[in-house]
């Protein structure tokens, strides 16, 4: 009996002009999006990969000399991109790309991509992403809002009834209906982009993006699977459909356009993060007299040198048998990375609450999870790029404190110069995106939420389809 | 008669109890909105306000430093030097003041840094700062007025005048009232007219309301004019689109639709699909490109530093004292010389972003006018100070400063000058120098009208199809 | 008053109006009889200029609809088979907006009320919203919108089916007592027995043509209840 009833749903709605017409322009915003978005992808891919590729050539060629004028010179990272971004670029445009690796300080990401763009930035860029999150559910409300209400309003619904058939049954055969239409428009989407996301990848990183994808593809299906029963639960329910349809227009709005915004000033107003100002002035001051402001560096090293001293057991750094030079960048070093980690710690911090806002104010709008849940899976969301930047600082650390290290062990009295070789010595940075694991671990606030969401939708629809009058 | 309907349907809108709802709602995120706008405004005052304390007080030190007559402690840092001064010291800060609207509409002003630490130093090592903001946060985007405004207000608009007529014939009085010496148009004119007056008086009131709360002046009311025309254009627009659907005498649920439609194509999709084909068509491409070759360009530089520190002297007669030869093996001269050599060797790699850039703008401004909602975004974006336009006057203001501060200290340094506390005083001070508001007015005009021709289609198009409206039937 | 001369209207070459010629004087009450789809409505609606005829006139007080749609409308009221009121508004409040419109001059409240009464409806009735109306309160709401017009021509749309027998029967003597002060009714519907009584002359149509018109002095409500059938068979 279901199963009829899916039939003519589907029936019925592939023979109205406005499903054909409606989900033709999805199908077609959607595969424009997907293949733009790979282009676009693949441009940035290879454009990273020969920047890392001549930074490092640059640092392994830096001939002879002092191990502290390298460590001014410094290299830089490169955030790569991942494939996956072609269908969700999340963040990425609002983040800078790379970041010089120096001496002394840590400094921030430049060069956001969206500070390159024109003021059609803010409408937003025609993403897969978008229509996913966007445009679909707006499909499943023009389908779905009067598939109880029209039935009542033309009066097949009394007839229907009449027949006995379980309010429940004609519940899941409409919900049926109504997704077997979606999956005649997303079906061939997503097969087309999984086909041109394989053919555009490397074989290696396609396994390594198949659970992500796979995962993607979940998260939206519970996404749109909250819409179909929500159109459901509220076209039983509402007495017209013009009605049906104006409050799933309103929460389409404010899920899709109000809630996003919203948010972003709740979220500011709640957790504050500093001014660029307050922060670099911070910094500064922490740099000059510590993070309490009362231990001046000048005297924090002229105790550690003591300490060295004493350590030796010696009078002078003279009497040193290594070079103190060495040991004193080091020291520098150390203390400002505590510094750092205080302020940036602080200031990723701030940012991770006001992004736990967000998903928080999922309870209100299910596009909040399965946005932050969809850029995690492409490895585009806040969390990453901290990862990245985390990854990136670490190394920074790891190769200043090599060439210190050089500069203790070699340096003598006078100019020192070391060898070219000592450049090749450091490690190239190698960057390990995190895992699916730890992805889905950062998300399981947008997951709960994002079920929750469908659980809600799905006795809402149970129980209105079970209350059914046909009058 | 006129009056008459305008009365009528005043009552009739009255007495429906989601109309005030919606209206309050509306009240409500509007002051939010202007609430949202006027707190980044209030802080990027406030950073101002910070940064030139610190200037003041940090080049009160070095002055004072300076009038003690010490000897300084490192030749790095030394307030004696026009080099150190010029190059770090006695940075400066250039600032773009948030202009009086800015509370309405944040637009780029999140994108874009509103103040620079201009040195002698390339434009490069200083144009590169931004706010810290949560790049989610970014992504969102504010909740301003002008969101309010672009999005939301047409669908308050079209909740009030989709069923315009329709709804008249699915209750049954159409036939009546067209059964008196009534005009269909006068009808149609008489029920837009009441509810274009409560929209604007709405929209434009708390337009108003956050001006002044948000502690507008009086001085810049022609701003607001021009802000309020901007609101009423693109909201009668609005009007005329729903008068046409209705024109067409379908039912009040087809209506609904059609004009839910349109707006979705016109402020979600369009915007959208235009921002795609525009950096589709001019990609821009990934600054780290621009990383490789400044570092590239710089080592050039290095490498052929004496050769380019003759050039530099050549270009540049007016840096050296009358009659003097600059010192080849001068460290700090040569650093000049380098310096301005990466920046001639960098201007085409950065005319590739700037260029494109640029190319994508003329490609915006020609295809904008698909989208009303884009015409006004800019058009607010203009008013309130917060759009590229502006931005990118700011940062020619900030050029012709860091000449003339180049200018004061280059000459000094060449002639291996000592500050005194005179030079501290005459160092260049930067002032904003505002756009004319003749240019923003002329901007925004061609705004309003490309509001208002589409506003006048939509009205003459409904008018004309009105004429075969089925009464019955 | 009212005068067909030819009138024609066809839907893709279907006649929906066949060549009516009708003239309705000051004083008559023209009852038009027919099965549905006979013509009735679209004749009304003719009148009304609410469609556009295919071929031939229609004219109120000598102008002609399609010309002057605004100047013959001043002279007519309608009333269909439903009246259909402003809900939230009170009846009295819909009279005000329905007379206003009409372009006479403004009334007062009081005079507005006395309409009110005149059709019968009692005092109170006026200042209650339309939406807890019955249907031959709203019918009479449509007289007064009549009387205040000071209309001299009335078009009713079968103004009486489903109407109680009680509230039917006030409904005809209204009638009547406005074409004792000299205007002009046409009105079409089903109810043979109200035709006999209240109109002077009754005219049966079937498939877009007036067949028969009969003055209902001279015949019996038997006579024209057989002649009905008669022209029905065809």
């Amino acid at each position: 009996m279901t199963a009829t009833i899916f039939k003519k749903e589907l029936t019925e709605m592939l023979r109205d002009g406005r499903f054909r017409w409606l989900s033709t322009s999805v199908l077609v915003l959607l595969g424009a999006a997907v293949l733009m978005g790979m282009a676009h992808t693949r441009d940035v891919q290879t454009q990273h990969e020969t920047a890392q590729a001549a930074a490092r050539q640059d640092w392994v060629g830096q001939g002879e000399k002092n191990p502290h004028s390298a460590v001014h010179y410094g290299t830089y990272a490169f955030k790569p991109t991942m494939a996956l971004s072609a269908i969700d670029p999340g963040v990425d445009p609002y983040v800078g790309v790379s970041a010089f690796l120096e001496g002394h300080r840590q400094n921030q990401f430049e060069f956001r991509p969206a500070q390159d763009a024109t003021a059609m930035q803010r409408f937003g860029q025609l993403t897969a992403a978008t229509v996913l999150q966007l445009l679909i559910p707006l499909l499943v409300i023009v389908m779905g809002f009067s598939v109880f209400a029209g039935e009542r309003e033309q009066g097949t619904l009394r007839q229907l009834m009449s027949l006995g058939i379980s309010p429940g049954r004609l519940a899941l055969g409409k919900a049926l209906g109504v997704s077997g239409a979606l999956a005649i428009v997303l079906v061939p989407a997503a097969v087309l982009g999984v086909v041109a996301l394989t053919l555009a990848t490397p074989g290696a990183e396609v396994a390594a993006d198949a659970p992500r994808l796979a995962m993607m593809v979940g998260a939206y299906l519970l996404y749109f699977g909250v819409f179909v029963a929500l159109s459901l639960a509220v076209s039983a329910k509402a007495p017209s459909s013009r009605l049906a349809l104006v409050v799933l227009l309103g929460f389409w709005i404010v899920n899709g356009l109000v809630a996003p915004r919203a948010v972003t000033d709740v979220a500011r107003s709640l957790y504050p993060s500093p001014s660029s100002f307050e922060f670099t002035t911070g910094i500064q001051a922490a740099l000059a007299d510590g993070l309490d402001g009362q231990s001046p560096t000048d005297a924090r090293m002229a105790a550690y040198q003591q300490e060295v001293l004493a350590e030796y057991g010696v009078d002078s750094v003279d009497e040193l048998p290594i070079s103190f030079a060495g040991l004193r960048f080091q020291k520098s070093e150390e203390m400002g990375n505590e510094v750092f980690d205080y302020y940036y710690g602080g200031l990723n911090d701030t940012f991770e609450s006001q992004n736990r806002v967000r998903s928080l104010s999922a309870v209100v709008a299910p596009l909040l999870a399965v946005q932050s849940l969809s850029m995690g899976l492409a490895g585009t969301d806040v969390a990453q790029h901290r990862h990245f930047s985390e990854a990136a600082e670490e190394y920074r650390r790891m190769y200043v404190g090599r060439m210190n290290e050089d500069i203790a062990q070699n340096a003598g009295a006078g100019r020192y110069v070391a060898e070219a070789g000592l450049w090749a010595s450091v490690p190239e940075f190698d960057y390990q995106a995190p895992s699916v694991g730890w992805v889905l671990a950062n998300h399981r606030l947008s997951i709960l939420l994002l079920f929750a969401w469908l659980a809600v939708a799905l006795t809402l629809a149970m129980r209105a389809a079970s209350a059914l009058r046909p009058v | 008669m006129l009056g008459r309907i305008i009365r009528h349907e005043w009552t009739n809108l009255a007495a429906d109890r989601t109309v005030w709802v919606l209206a309050g709602l509306m009240a409500l995120i509007s002051l939010y909105g202007v609430y949202n706008g006027a707190t980044w405004s209030a802080f990027q005052r406030e950073n101002i306000a910070m940064a030139l304390d610190e200037e003041r007080d940090r080049l009160a030190g070095h002055r004072a430093f300076v009038e003690s007559g010490q000897e300084p402690a490192s030749r790095f840092r030394n307030p004696l030097s026009p080099d150190s001064v010029g190059g770090s010291m006695g940075r400066r800060y250039a600032y773009l003041p948030p202009a009086p609207l800015a509370p309405l509409s944040v637009g780029q002003s999140d994108l874009y840094p509103y103040y620079f630490q201009v040195s002698t130093n390339s434009k490069q090592s200083f144009l590169n700062t931004h706010e810290l903001e949560n790049p989610s946060n970014l992504l969102s985007g504010r909740f301003d007025l002008a969101f309010v405004v672009v999005y939301l207000l047409p669908l308050l608009i079209l909740a009030l005048s989709y069923d315009l007529l329709s709804s008249e014939r699915e209750q049954g009085t159409m036939a009546m009232l067209l059964s008196q010496p009534l005009p269909l148009w006068t009808l149609a004119l008489g029920k837009i007219a009441l509810r274009a007056l409560v929209v604007l008086a709405l929209a434009l009131g708390f337009s108003l309301a956050g001006y002044t709360a948000a502690g507008g002046a009086l001085a810049s009311m022609d701003a607001l004019l021009l802000w309020m025309a901007v609101v009423a254009a693109y909201s009668l627009l609005w009007f005329g689109l729903a008068v046409a659907a209705n024109a067409l005498g379908k039912g009040s649920a087809t209506n609904a639709m059609l004009l839910a439609g349109i707006w979705l194509v016109v402020v979600v999709i369009t915007p959208a699909a235009v921002n795609l084909v525009v950096t589709t068509s001019y990609p821009i491409p990934s600054r780290v490109e621009l990383v490789q070759a400044l570092r590239t360009a710089t080592e050039d530089a290095n490498a052929r530093s004496a050769e380019v520190l003759s050039q530099y002297y050549t270009d540049h007669p007016e840096y050296l004292p009358e009659g003097e030869q600059p010192d080849p093996n001068d460290f700090t001269l040569r650093s000049y010389a380098v310096r301005e050599d990466v920046e001639r060797a960098m201007a085409p790699v950065l005319e590739r972003y700037d260029g494109q850039l640029l190319r994508q703008q003329t490609l915006v401004n020609r295809l904008k006018w698909l989208s009303p909602a884009v015409v006004a975004q800019e058009a607010l974006n203009d008013i309130a100070g917060t759009g590229l336009a502006r931005y990118q006057h700011f940062l020619g203001v900030v050029d012709r400063y860091h000449d003339e501060l180049r200018s004061y200290f280059i000459p000094k340094v060449s002639a291996r000058a000592t500050m005194t506390t005179a030079d501290y005083d005459a160092i260049p001070v930067f002032e904003y120098q505002e756009e004319s508001f003749g240019e923003i007015l002329g901007r925004v005009s061609a705004g309003i009208v490309g509001l208002a021709l589409p506003m006048l289609l939509a009205f003459g198009v409904g008018a004309r199809i009105l004429r075969s409206y089925p009464v019955v039937g | 008053m009212l005068k067909a001369t030819d009138l024609t209207k066809t839907y893709n070459g279907v006649a929906a109006l066949d060549r009516l010629n009708l003239e309705v004087a000051p004083g008559d009450v023209f009852c038009l009889l027919g099965a549905n789809g006979a013509g009735k409505t679209t004749t009304i609606n003719l009148f009304l200029n609410f469609i556009e005829p295919s071929g031939g006139t229609a004219q109120v007080n000598g102008l002609d609809v399609t010309r002057q749609p605004l100047e013959t409308k001043r002279w007519l009221a309608y009333i269909p088979e439903q009246v259909m009121l402003y809900r939230h508004l009170t009846g009295l409040e819909n009279l005000d907006y329905f007379t206003a419109l009409s372009g006479t001059d403004h009334y007062p409240p009081d005079q507005l009320r006395a309409f009110f009464k005149q059709v019968g409806l009692q005092d109170g009735v006026a200042d209650q919203r339309v939406s807890t109306y019955s249907k031959g309160m709203r019918q009479k709401v449509g007289i007064a919108i009549a009387l205040a017009k000071q209309a001299k021509a009335l078009l009713l749309d079968e103004p009486t089916s489903g109407l109680d027998p009680k509230a039917s029967n006030e409904f005809s003597r209204l009638l009547q007592r406005l074409s004792g002060e000299g205007v002009a009714v046409l009105m079409a519907t089903h109810d043979l027995f109200r035709a006999k009584e209240s109109g002077t002359r009754v005219g049966i149509m079937n498939q877009g043509q007036l067949k028969q018109t009969l003055t209902t002095a001279e015949i019996g409500h038997a006579d024209l209840e057989r002649i009905y059938l008669e022209q029905m068979h065809d």
